[in-house]
């Protein structure tokens, strides 16, 4: 018997078929599913390893006392230890004393049931989750833009027709290799392939021009592709007029960064620049996508919005096979976004502080909107402040693994360390479950029902194809009985009655899903939101007529170069820029215990240039350590030719010594609060000639 | 020096209500940056601003001037900050109004309009001035320059002699530096004939080596620009009160119209002189910005002059005002300048010029690289110290610069072998072929596949290419290693290779190649594309991808049989003209052979009148495009022609191109205009695989480019022809494979239709000729086409006449619309085909 459901890791959410007939599960592509169309990476072939792995967590986990091992223990006994340490937290600390960390991962029904669970349940303000260091400063910026956050705001195959396309900070043939085979049918028609990127990704290197500036410096680059189609009368100046507002502020603002200029800045030649200005120009459609390159920056949200501008100033939004994109990381980056699980929202991607969105949602949950909490805090302030005196100290982390995956790790896990107690949901005993008081065995995507929302704004269906093991539970189960424990209203733990009253709480908001059902979803291939009713065909495209902000036109923002906050100096004399890798996925909670993925990359390795590596005076294969004012990691060194000589590359996959985030720098964006992952700076230093340990290889301690 | 005792206590802390007073003198690009920094840093809550700058114009880009002088730019686009900026963000403008007087013990400065006003805080941004060497005759009197004569400073400078060059033809630039050889540039960029005259032997002599300046006088020469080096001008001669000439030195001298002195500039200080404020080349500042001598006074830009540093470029300013910023604001009390480090770039036409740090090595240890090709003018040298670049020139090819300059700033490490911070050395990767690729080499990045596990999948027993790739998931991530998978497939598998069946099939939905499919079209008379993919289409699938190339196909085979289902064709096809980037429609009428006629023009005309065509364009097919058409007045439009569609839009015969013939040419030796006009008239509009561009030219001289033609006819002598087949001048380029030679017109008629018509009925959809015929072979196609070695000429010119006897100008659709809302008005911007891979459209 075979399932048709979706991989459980990035945006691009591939379809695959799953064969339960044979044990282990036969895992397929889907040849006609509109995003991977018969293609996997390696990491979806391999998806099927996480079924009966010999490290699933099959029952709860508890600690006696700190310093104790985690021991077996039942689930109501997990339960009720949860229970009590919620209830302690409350007294002694307030409703904000508790705080909730979701998932980019979770299904949307699980998103919106835990913003509920916070809101109506706990009442507290502190949620957030770790697509705040993901997609938070796109969001912002297209929220303040277009007046709505949607990734791709056309479906991925659109990207076949473009002529253009310019991918800032974006390395899809790493980090979703399946979405190449639109960029390569574009470029077989002739298109142009334009890549900003510090590195000569697999990406960049088919790219007809690649731009390779200095890190943090895309704001600039943005601003002098503007500043030379602006001289060079390429703008499109009757969709400034009809479509937009604010273009003299910008056009104004665009005059600082003449092309000499922006080439001292970013170190792109100007050539390069007017060159990539023309293509965009003078092709008949074009596209811009930014991804977490250019996004994890303190400037982050500034960054998007110059892109922005630029698209606008050349008509693009809303025009056929054109416009300005994001392209999502996690697997429901986008969906965990919009129904309730960030600090400052409620389903729908309506906004908490909106009175009005106040009483629609309290409506639904059948409570005052008065006993709703105000906005909380993001994810890293809300980590930076765990145990302290106005902040959390019982925590409940869901599927993220934020010892990994924060900046400024060794920092958080001291945090972690303050709390009065600890929580975590996973499937396996994650870096960040190790610590906690009471660990609680979750069901995997093949064992749950549940929507995600790729990166196109299309709703898709996870459906279980297999039974969960004896001892494993949804969260949606651990919810409701929680709630039962602590003597609060009732939750559903069916997804599919939770998608329900998610469609009737979203009904009305930006990302309406009022039309959208499982039943729509498995006939159509998935759904487009906005979809408000049930007749209403989807929104494949957003823009062809006008924008959703009040006026119906799109926003111009003037933006500025401000460069990352941390510059290299003296002590730190090189830039230091994290990412993915082909075979690993986040913090590698999953990917590193997939065997064929894990020999593939056994260690964490550094990527530097052979001009660096020879000041530093290392040689492939030797250890480094890489050190900034936060932490010391040490990793492996690889050459590479096609690396700026002043930048290195980590992957933020590893734990242990080579967790690359115990070197990020929590600097946030003021805007969307995302902190500066991709810039800081870094002592590059041989490490001991000794090898002490595998770096990263193994999973935890 | 003050006593400090004297002072009145300083304001230390604002609040509201309680505001420091901040006076900034000169509103030039460093008063207006300093200005926003401070402002970025909430400036406006802690500051009550007044800006007194004496030109009467918000704050503009000076690093532009040439630019505008050049016509390049706009005068518009170098305005950053226009006088509402300042009103918007509160800033008390004193535009046109100097200030006079600063006296310190009060805290309060004079101004030219009586203006009096006390600040807490002084901000001293007053520039520089174009310095004028003593020359006799340079002046009228104190403050006049003698008319003609110009300085090259400030935007006022650029409108007069912008002016003055309407009625100048020689002009002289007293200065060979970065400044003076743009604005020579700028003069002769109006028709002037431009003279430099620089005192010292060497061009740019701040910047470059004397074999640097040596080169760059060949370049500027090369441009026409001429050069006199070592000449110090003596005087300026006059005729009816306007320059005339020059004199100089050593006895010689030159006439001119005008003149522009470009020889250094000089702080403007006399305010902070008379002020008391330590003034050596420029008023003497500390690593804050602030005068040595007066806390609450600040200097920044050109006339501040920091550990004996005087700066004359943009770059500095802008590092000053941050620091300035930080400090004034109380942002970042520790903020300290340490300096710029120094480098410019420049243009003169064609001959670019960057510079930084030293020019020449100063260490024993210093290495110094030095690069030298005169020919070509190109000059480059880099000087490294201590393993960091401290000194860099390059002329005539900059290429380098954005990576030297990153160096330089930032002390990038710099690689072993120094040539490549010069040069773009090749990487020197050669295409290696499946056979020398190594086994353990990884063919499939995304699945992590190597060249071994193909073979060894191969040796298995799996012989397919599909097959392969199933089993490895090579080629199932990105896709982009199919091809080399197929490589290593073939050769592994050798003669044993099964062929994958779908690569050869017409369209990806259904699973026949396509003279399998041609027949079974005929055999089960499948007239509609609808009616192919119930037929014979796994599980009837109707695939939208496939659509387009059996509406193609169908048309081919039934010709006037063929039912005609509109959601199978794309836009262009639905309304017979071509879409534009905005949503409008571009109208090609036929004109045959581009050969046309007073009344057709006059039509032409009058339609582009009546539907006020924004743009009238004679396109590359010799024919007249209309652009901008709006769909709903398309059927009018053609009603108003009155003349046949030119197809310019669809997968189908475009339009024959021809050279003048043998009519009016003195070289043409055979009449392809006439010719051409027959071709044309008798394939018109007859679908294909793909477009199919023609031409006809009437000598080897290949006025109308027939030798990359999809179809080209070239007379020779002895009024024979030569027929090319397979050319392209598109994406790709290819010159045509000679056909056949052939005696008469009619021979070639009848080849041309032959060679169409096989070419329709083998190629794969979207396949152009200049895929098709090497894939095919030329000897192939002409075994077929020309010696009839299969014996189907005669049934392929059967039904090329059939098609050409279905011809039926599209454009009559304008009476009987096919579908109701053919020509409805598309709403903005929503002409788009369903989800799912997008077909190519170009």
């Amino acid at each position: 018997m075979t399932v048709r459901t979706h991989c459980p890791y990035c945006a691009l959410q591939c379809g695959i078929t799953l064969d339960i007939s044979v044990r282990p599960v036969a895992l397929e592509a889907q040849e006609a599913f509109p995003t991977n169309l018969g293609g996997l990476c390696a990491k979806g072939w391999t998806a099927a390893e996480l079924i009966d792995h010999p490290d699933r967590l099959t029952t709860p986990l508890v600690r006696d006392a700190p310093g104790e091992p985690l021991r077996p223990a039942s689930w109501d006994e997990a339960l009720d230890r949860v229970a009590g340490a919620i209830r302690a937290a409350q007294n002694r600390y307030g409703a904000n004393g508790v705080g909730l960390f979701g998932g980019g991962g979770l299904t949307n029904e699980k998103a919106y049931q835990l913003g509920k669970f916070a809101r109506a349940t706990l009442r507290t303000a502190m949620i957030d989750y770790n697509g705040r260091f993901c997609m938070s400063s796109a969001a912002n910026a297209a929220t303040r833009a277009f007046g709505i956050d949607r990734g791709l705001p056309f479906p991925l195959a659109d990207v076949a027709a473009t002529d253009a396309l310019l991918l800032v900070g974006s390395n899809p043939a790493d980090t979703m290799p399946p979405a190449m085979q639109f960029i390569d049918a574009a470029r077989a028609r002739g298109a142009d392939l334009i890549v900003i990127d510090p590195r000569t990704t697999r990406t960049a290197m088919k790219a007809r021009l690649h731009l390779q500036p200095a890190p943090g410096t895309d704001l600039a680059l943005a601003n002098g592709l503007l500043n030379v189609l602006i001289r060079e009368r390429l703008i499109d100046l009757d969709y400034i007029a009809e479509r937009t507002t604010g273009f003299d502020a910008v056009r104004r603002a665009v005059r600082l960064y003449w092309p000499d200029r922006v080439e001292r800045i970013s170190g792109v030649p100007e050539a390069d620049l007017v060159r990539a200005a023309r293509l965009l120009a003078e092709a008949e459609h074009a596209m811009i996508l930014t991804a977490r390159g250019a996004e994890q920056h303190s400037s982050g949200s500034d960054t998007a919005l110059a892109f922005i501008n630029l698209a606008l100033a050349l008509g693009l939004p809303g025009r056929p096979f054109s416009g300005y994109g994001t392209v999502t990381g996690q697997g429901n980056g986008q969906g965990g976004r919009e129904h309730g699980q960030k600090a400052d929202q409620l389903p729908g991607y309506r906004r908490l502080d909106d009175p009005v969105a106040r009483t629609h949602v309290a409506k639904i949950w059948g409570i005052d909107p008065s006993e709703l909490p105000a906005p909380g805090l993001s994810a890293y302030e809300m980590l930076d402040r765990l145990g302290t005196a106005d902040g959390v100290h019982a925590l409940w982390v869901v599927a993220s693994n934020v010892v990994v995956s924060a900046p400024r790790a060794g920092h958080v896990a001291g945090r972690l360390r303050a709390l009065d107690f600890l929580v975590v949901s996973d499937f396996f005993l994650s870096e960040t479950a190790a610590m906690a008081d009471v660990v609680l065995p979750s069901t995997q995507w093949a064992e749950e029902t549940g929507t995600m929302t790729n990166l196109e704004g299309r709703v898709i269906l996870r459906q279980a194809a297999l039974p969960a093991p004896a001892g494993v539970r949804s969260d949606l189960w651990v919810m409701r009985e929680l709630a039962a424990r602590l003597e609060r209203p009732a939750l559903s733990a069916d997804p599919e009655e939770i998608f329900e009253e998610l469609r009737r709480a979203s009904a009305g908001g930006k990302a309406d899903y009022a039309g959208i059902s499982y039943s729509r979803i498995i006939a159509e291939q998935g759904v487009f939101w906005p979809c408000p009713a049930p007749k209403h065909p989807g929104t494949p495209r957003l823009f062809s007529q006008d924008f959703p902000t009040p006026n119906r036109r799109a926003r111009f923002h003037p933006v500025e170069h401000r460069g990352p906050v941390e510059t290299p100096d003296a002590e730190y004399p090189y830039y230091l820029t994290t990412g993915r890798l082909l075979r690993q996925y986040q913090s590698g909670t999953q990917t590193r215990r997939v065997s064929a993925l894990a020999e593939a990359e056994p260690e964490a390795v550094v990527e530097l240039h052979a001009s660096l590596a020879q000041r530093v005076g290392v040689g492939p294969g030797d250890l480094v350590a890489l050190r900034t004012r936060r932490g010391r990691v040490l990793m492996r060194v690889r050459i590479v030719a096609g690396i700026r000589p002043d930048t290195v590359f980590a992957p933020f996959h590893y734990g242990g010594v080579a967790a690359v985030n115990l070197l990020t720098n929590p600097a946030l964006d003021p805007h969307s609060r995302m902190p500066e992952f991709k810039a800081c700076a870094v002592a590059v230093e041989a490490g001991p000639s000794r090898v002490e340990t595998s770096v990263g290889g193994t999973t935890h301690d | 020096m003050i006593d400090s005792s004297l002072r009145r206590p300083r304001a230390q802390v604002p609040g509201p209500g309680n505001r420091l007073k901040l006076v900034v003198i000169g509103n030039g690009m460093a008063g207006g940056r300093t200005l926003e920094e401070i402002l970025r840093r909430g400036g406006k809550d802690r500051f009550d601003i007044t800006v007194f700058g004496d030109e009467p114009y918000g704050n503009y880009n000076r690093i532009l001037l040439s630019n505008v002088l050049a016509g390049i730019e706009d005068t518009a686009e170098i305005y950053l900050n226009p006088i509402d900026w300042y009103t918007d963000n509160d800033i008390d403008l004193r535009s046109g109004v100097r200030v006079v007087r600063i006296d310190r013990s009060a805290r309060v400065i004079y101004a030219d309009d009586g203006t009096r006003m006390a600040y807490d805080r002084l901000l001293i941004a007053t520039g520089s001035r174009t310095f004028f060497p003593p020359i006799a005759g340079l002046w009228v009197d104190d403050t006049t320059l003698t008319p003609g004569v110009f300085g090259f400073r400030s935007l006022d400078d650029c409108s007069a002699m912008l002016e003055y060059v309407k009625d100048a033809r020689t002009a002289a630039v007293i200065g060979g530096g970065l400044l003076g050889l743009e604005a020579a540039r700028g003069l002769q960029n109006h028709g002037l004939r431009v003279e430099v005259v620089q005192p010292t032997p060497t061009l740019m002599n701040a910047q470059l080596d004397d074999t640097a300046g040596g080169i760059l006088r060949q370049s500027v020469e090369n441009l026409g620009i001429s050069v006199r080096t070592g000449a110090r001008t003596t005087a300026v001669r006059s005729r009816d009160g306007r320059i005339s000439g020059l004199e100089f030195a050593d006895g010689t001298s030159m006439d001119c119209d005008m003149l522009v002195v470009s020889a250094g500039i000089r702080p403007n200080v006399g305010l902070a002189r008379r002020a008391g404020l330590t003034v050596d080349r420029a008023i003497v500042v500390d690593d804050q910005l602030r005068s040595i001598d007066d806390d609450d006074v600040y200097v920044v830009g050109e006339c501040a002059q920091h550990r004996g540093q005087v700066y004359g470029l943009v770059a500095p300013l802008w590092e000053q005002a941050v620091v300035l910023a930080d400090h004034l604001t109380r942002t970042d009390s520790s903020a300290a300048y340490p300096g710029s480090r120094m480098a410019t770039k420049l243009k003169v036409a064609g001959v670019s010029v960057a510079s930084m740090g030293i020019k020449a090595p100063e260490h024993p240890d210093d290495e110094f690289v030095q690069f030298s090709e005169p020919k070509r003018g190109i000059y480059k040298t880099i000087i490294v110290r201590d393993g960091k670049l401290v000194g860099a020139t390059l002329l005539g090819d900059t290429s380098k610069v954005a990576l030297l300059i990153q160096a330089f700033d930032r002390g990038l490490p710099l690689p072993e072998d120094r040539s490549a911070l010069l040069f773009d050395l090749g990487a020197g990767a050669t295409e290696v072929g499946a056979a020398e690729l190594a086994d353990d080499v990884q063919v499939c990045n995304c699945n992590g596949v190597s060249k071994g596990t193909l073979v060894g999948c191969v040796r298995g027993g799996e012989k397919t290419v599909t097959g392969v790739m199933a089993r490895t998931r090579a080629g199932k991530g990105c896709g982009s290693c199919k091809s080399l998978v197929s490589q290593i497939v073939e050769w592994a598998a050798g003669d044993d290779v099964e062929v994958d069946p779908a690569a050869n099939w017409y369209v990806p939905g259904v699973p026949y190649d396509k003279p399998e499919l041609m027949t079974k079209i005929r055999e089960l008379k499948l007239h509609s594309v609808s009616s192919v993919f119930a037929a014979l289409a796994p599980d009837g699938q109707e695939d939208a991808q496939s659509k387009m190339g059996l509406a193609s196909l169908l048309e081919m085979i039934w010709a006037e049989e063929f039912v005609d289902e509109r959601d199978a064709r794309f836009i262009n096809d639905r309304v017979h003209a071509n879409i534009q980037r905005d949503g409008t429609f571009s109208v090609v009428p036929q004109m045959k052979g581009g050969v046309t006629s007073v009344q057709q023009l006059r039509t032409i005309a009058d339609v582009a009148e009546k539907y006020d065509v924004p743009m009238i364009k004679l396109t590359g097919g010799q024919r007249i495009d209309l652009l901008g058409l709006r769909k709903e007045d398309l059927p009018a439009v053609w009603a108003d022609l009155g003349m046949p569609s030119g197809y310019a839009y669809g997968k189908s015969f475009r339009t024959v191109k021809t050279c003048v013939g043998t009519d009016f040419c003195r070289f043409g030796v055979g009449d392809s205009t006439t010719l051409g006009i027959r071709i044309e008239e008798r394939f018109q509009g007859i679908a294909g695989p793909g477009k199919m561009k023609l031409a006809v030219t009437g000598c080897p001289r290949n006025c109308a480019e027939a030798l990359c033609k999809d179809l080209g006819v070239v007379a020779i002598d002895g009024g024979r022809w030569e027929i090319y087949v397979g050319g392209a001048a598109g994406a790709h380029i290819r010159k045509g494979d000679l056909l056949a030679t052939v005696d008469d017109p009619d021979q070639v008629v009848v080849l041309t239709g032959r060679f169409l018509q096989y070419y329709r009925e083998n190629a794969k959809w979207l396949e152009r000729t200049y895929a098709w015929v090497p894939r095919i072979g030329i000897e192939k196609i002409r075994s077929v086409v020309v010696d009839d070695r299969e014996g189907i000429a005669e049934r392929l010119d059967a039904d090329i006449q059939k098609a050409v006897d279905a011809y039926a100008d599209p454009w009559r659709e304008r009476e009987r619309p096919a579908t109701p809302g053919q020509f409805r008005t598309a709403l903005p911007l929503t002409v788009l085909p369903q989800v799912g891979i997008a077909v190519g459209r170009r």
